[in-house]
């Protein structure tokens, strides 16, 4: 009974549904009010983010007429708990997960596809042709950033299986924290900066930030994706993104950031929101601020030569022992 | 019983092949009577594989049956047997489980066709000889398979000639596949030369003492050739997709989830219990090889197709390519992760076969950059796509994913113990290929059964129930092998894998106790793979806990109001004529239906490797010469391998 309970509480309250989705209307409205400052302009108030999603919430909604409603409906509601069940698997306070040894990197990697998916199979159910082209951006985006993700993967796997004691966990996110707390965070380790670098391109491609939203490019294809979406089930898009920026962050936090720990969890949870905070700031705001959008092939041609060729080095100095 | 029990294996064969010929005396006059008899047989041989599943997988024996009583005598074995141990019951399972599903299919599917007597004799010869294939203990009985098994293919592929292409794509195959049986038989030949028998065990015995022997290295490059041509592996995948895109959706399935099915397990046979040469490093190179790049090169072809069964029939061989992968990896883990996928191939790849049949059946077209919008008036095709496509795709919940993950484990693990780069590339390929299969699914998705309905099919209607209930049964079984992964692993994987590590016993259940000794063969089994499941139930309630939650919320907050939504639908369905102010419009330009054709759903990605497409695609001439070139070097190139190295 007290299971339950504690595992309720995971689900509903903490790492899961409502610190997430907290952490993400935070973020998010801190990334807007910074590239507001940026452009010289004051910015949104903090919580404006939440104000939309309650705005959203209470619209009607209109499904396009070439559309199928249980996908419109289902798709967003889906890509969102498969986002919410990512939070219940990160090791991210005290280095201990909700639920850990149940999944490992690899299933972290799918469902963070499956989000994607939704998103993108959502789009196309709508049957709108400015969806089509975004969900066909959309997929040359994932295409882009999922070779250097697995990259990177595969180097920090490695990097703590070298120094393990043959753990048959290959992927897991538990050996990766557990090694961080014996041996300090993996961005001290020289051979591993490179793979951190690409994962910090990682994060805002997969997130679908500014210079690289080229699946929701307003002033091109009417938002793309989200072209005929309207209501609630918009609302449940705006807020996968949001959250999505504080699953991204803090993966980031795991894979090379862990090991840092008081003990306390009230003091671990805060280091974690100030490391959230700095990486939103350097992945998202900055480059919103300063760079304009890309082409769809210069994304990939980006990520594919530039970002995969730096996790590449990580991977092949890892595999060489240094 | 239990006597009896060990006829099974060549009665299930036998049920087959006599439901066909009788089904060919009878079918003429009695449309009802045919499909009683196709019926019957089917459910007969399914019966009986089940029935083995006690003695073999749970309790371990291994079954033994010598046709006409030949024994062997004095430790050599003239009669030809059949031999089921775990690994050739996994197979015979999914033969029987996929030829009872094809079956119950075509009664409906191929209702509009006549001469359906030729139909189902074929397919019941097919089902039989492959069938026959997995459970036969004589090598040169599994040559006479392959070639009933090959030559019923190209007639099931050829069946309906009017199509374009047809006799085209049965052609190919014909002397390409032709090509690749020949193979089989010199190496069986160069084998019979020197050991003087054909029992998979007594080889299985003798070879090792062969290891000096050059002819041993050629018949075993002769040999590993045939059986990739049978699973289409690269070189051989063009044949595939021609004979995919034309055979019947029923036969894509045979082809795809059985025949190369065939292959994989000669090759699983050959390598591990024939030559026991598995932990050589540079056969492990070759498999494993030959695995990811066919997965590769299959998926980025796939981009290419417009045609909806040759799109699945390249992903297809890419998913063989994955098995392959896995086994050539030569550890108890890589062994049971491809049994694993090859398992769910089958399955999932036979779903998404049969709804291509079930929206040819219906719109009579398979051309993705003509069709459109089917999911408003085929929504339990598209829900069975979506559950194949995710599968296939990996994403979890589904099966794909529990196999992939096995696989992924698999390479990486063996990368790290070996210290060896070669195998974290695979591990990489791996992982990209399946964002890559995704992504070509997506493109189906959006340009079969979203995006806007072309007038011609707005009186498209759902298939008969008949059709759905053997797609049902797949899209289940998606579901339940994916989500008990460690059942399914304790229950199949396990003593087929053990299987494939126990040589030695294989070779005493036919050869008398103690054959093996006598001929130095040790081997140890496999009792546990040494890794936890991936995908706990744990967490999956944990998903299922999100999901109330959100709907909840969802609700809470003032949700979807159903009553004007449906409101809106119908008045919008009802609007026969479209009025041309709301059509959509790019840049001033009217639009024409589905802007991104299914061609340039990936300009970004397609553009930026324009080199390697126009290169691959030039390499698929469709000039069968070509083929058999390509078919002819490599093996050259395995030939010269082996000789050198083996």
């Amino acid at each position: 009974m007290t299971d339950l309970l504690f595992n309720l509480i995971y689900v509903l309250l903490f790492p899961g549904l409502l610190f997430c989705v907290v952490m993400g209307v935070l973020l998010a409205g801190l990334d807007r009010i910074w590239v507001a400052r940026m452009q010289r302009r004051v910015g949104p108030p903090l919580l404006q983010g939440w104000y939309d999603f309650l705005k959203c919430c209470g619209k009607e909604t209109i499904i396009p007429r070439h559309g199928k409603k249980a996908i419109y409906y289902g798709a967003p509601l889906l890509g969102f708990v498969a986002l919410i069940t990512i939070s219940l698997f990160l090791p991210v306070v005290n280095g201990q997960a909700a639920f850990s040894g149940t999944a490992d990197l690899v299933v972290i990697l799918y469902l963070l596809t499956l989000v994607s998916v939704c998103m993108i199979v959502g789009a196309s159910a709508t049957g709108s042709p400015f969806a089509g082209v975004g969900l066909s951006r959309e997929m040359v985006a994932m295409i882009s950033y999922e070779l250097p993700f697995v990259l990177v993967i595969l180097t920090v796997s490695k990097a703590v299986l070298a120094a393990g004691d043959g753990a048959s966990y290959t992927f897991s996110l538990q050996a990766i924290a557990d090694y961080q707390a014996a041996n300090g965070p993996l961005i001290t380790h020289w051979a591993l900066i490179p793979a951190a670098i690409a994962m910090l391109f990682v994060i805002p491609c997969e997130v679908g930030m500014h210079p690289f939203d080229v699946s929701e490019a307003e002033t091109e294809i009417c938002e793309g994706t989200l072209a005929e979406y309207s209501g609630p089930p918009l609302a449940l898009y705006r807020l996968t993104h949001m959250v999505k920026m504080f699953i991204m962050t803090a993966l980031f936090c795991v894979l090379f950031l862990g090991g840092i720990s008081t003990g306390f969890v009230v003091l671990d949870t805060l280091i974690l929101i100030v490391f959230c905070l700095v990486l939103t700031f350097l992945t998202m705001s900055l480059p919103h601020a300063v760079c304009a959008r890309f082409k769809t092939e210069q994304v990939f041609q980006f990520y594919w030569t530039v970002v995969a060729g730096l996790a590449a080095v990580s991977l092949i100095l890892v595999w060489l022992g240094f | 019983m239990s006597a009896f029990i060990n006829n099974f294996p060549v009665l299930a064969v036998m049920t087959l092949f006599v439901g066909g010929f009788l089904n060919s005396l009878v079918g003429r006059r009695h449309a009802v009577l045919q499909k009683i008899v196709v019926l019957v047989a089917v459910t007969g041989a399914l019966a009986m594989m089940l029935a083995l599943v006690k003695p073999v997988l749970v309790d371990g024996e291994i079954i033994t049956y010598w046709l006409g009583n030949w024994e062997p005598v004095e430790g050599w074995a003239i009669g030809i047997a059949l031999e089921v141990d775990a690994l050739s019951l996994f197979f015979g399972l999914i033969v029987v489980v996929a030829v009872f599903v094809s079956g119950v299919y075509s009664f409906t599917y191929m209702s509009r066709d006549d001469s359906l007597v030729n139909y189902y004799t074929l397919f019941m010869m097919l089902g039989g000889s492959v069938l026959g294939l997995v459970l036969s203990g004589d090598l040169f009985n599994i040559f006479v398979m392959v070639e009933i098994m090959t030559f019923t293919a190209v007639a099931l592929t050829a069946f309906r000639s009017h199509y374009e292409g047809a006799l085209e794509g049965a052609m190919k195959y014909l002397v390409v596949g032709s090509l690749g049986s020949t193979f089989l038989l010199v190496g069986i030949a160069i084998l019979y030369s020197q050991l003087h028998t054909l029992n998979l065990a007594q080889i299985a015995a003798l070879l090792p003492e062969q290891s000096d022997n050059p002819l041993a290295g050629v018949a075993f490059a002769f040999l590993f050739i045939g059986f990739a041509s049978k699973a289409f592996l690269f070189p051989f995948q063009p044949l595939a997709a021609d004979a995919h895109a034309v055979a019947p959706a029923s036969i894509s399935l045979m082809i795809s989830g059985v025949l190369t099915k065939c292959g994989v397990y000669g090759i699983i046979r050959l390598c591990y219990i024939l030559y026991q040469n598995m932990d050589l490093a540079v056969v492990q190179y070759l498999v494993t090889g030959f695995g990811a790049v066919t997965m590769f090169i299959c998926v980025t072809m796939a981009f290419q197709q417009h045609n909806f069964k040759r799109l699945l029939a390249f992903h297809s061989i890419s998913q063989v390519g994955y098995v392959i992968t896995a086994v050539g990896l030569g550890s108890a883990l890589g062994v049971s992760a491809g049994l694993y996928h090859a398992m769910n191939h089958t399955i999932f790849k036979g779903l998404l076969f049969l709804t291509a049949g079930a929206v040819q059946h219906q719109t009579g077209s398979l051309d993705l950059d003509g069709l459109g919008g089917l999911s408003k008036k085929m929504p339990s095709t598209t829900a069975l796509f979506l559950i194949g496509a995710a599968s296939i795709s990996g994403l979890p919940p589904f099966n794909g994913f529990a196999s992939k993950w096995m696989i992924y484990q698999a390479t990486f693990q063996k990368g790290v113990e070996t210290n060896n780069f070669f195998f974290i590339i695979v591990c990489v390929l791996a992982l990209l290929t399946s964002v890559l299969t995704l992504a070509s699914f997506i493109k189906v998705t959006q340009s079969v059964f979203f995006g806007q309905l072309p007038e011609k099919y707005k009186d498209v209607k759902e298939v008969p129930l008949l059709m759905r209930v053997p797609m049902w049964i797949l899209a289940v079984l998606c579901i339940v092998t994916g989500l008990f992964p460690t059942q399914v692993q304790n229950w199949l994987l396990l003593p087929a894998t053990n299987a494939v590590f126990s040589a030695a016993s294989y070779i005493d259940a036919a050869m008398g106790e103690g054959y093996a000794a006598l001929h130095n063969i040790v081997s140890s089994g496999v009792t546990s793979l040494g890794v936890s499941t991936c995908w706990s139930p744990l967490s999956w309630l944990a998903l299922l806990f999100c999901v109330t939650c959100a709907v909840t919320i969802v609700a809470l907050l003032g949700g979807p109001d159903n009553k004007e939504d449906s409101h809106v639908s119908t008045a919008d369905e009802n609007a026969e004529e479209l009025d041309p102010k709301y059509e959509p419009f790019f840049s001033g330009e009217e639009s024409v239906y589905s802007q991104v054709g299914g061609s340039d759903l990936f300009w970004g990605f397609k553009h930026s490797w324009r080199k390697y497409f126009t290169f691959w695609t030039n390499w698929h001439s469709g000039v069968v010469n070509d083929y058999t070139l390509y078919g002819v070097v490599v093996t050259a190139f395995v030939l010269l391998a082996c000789i050198i190295v083996l």
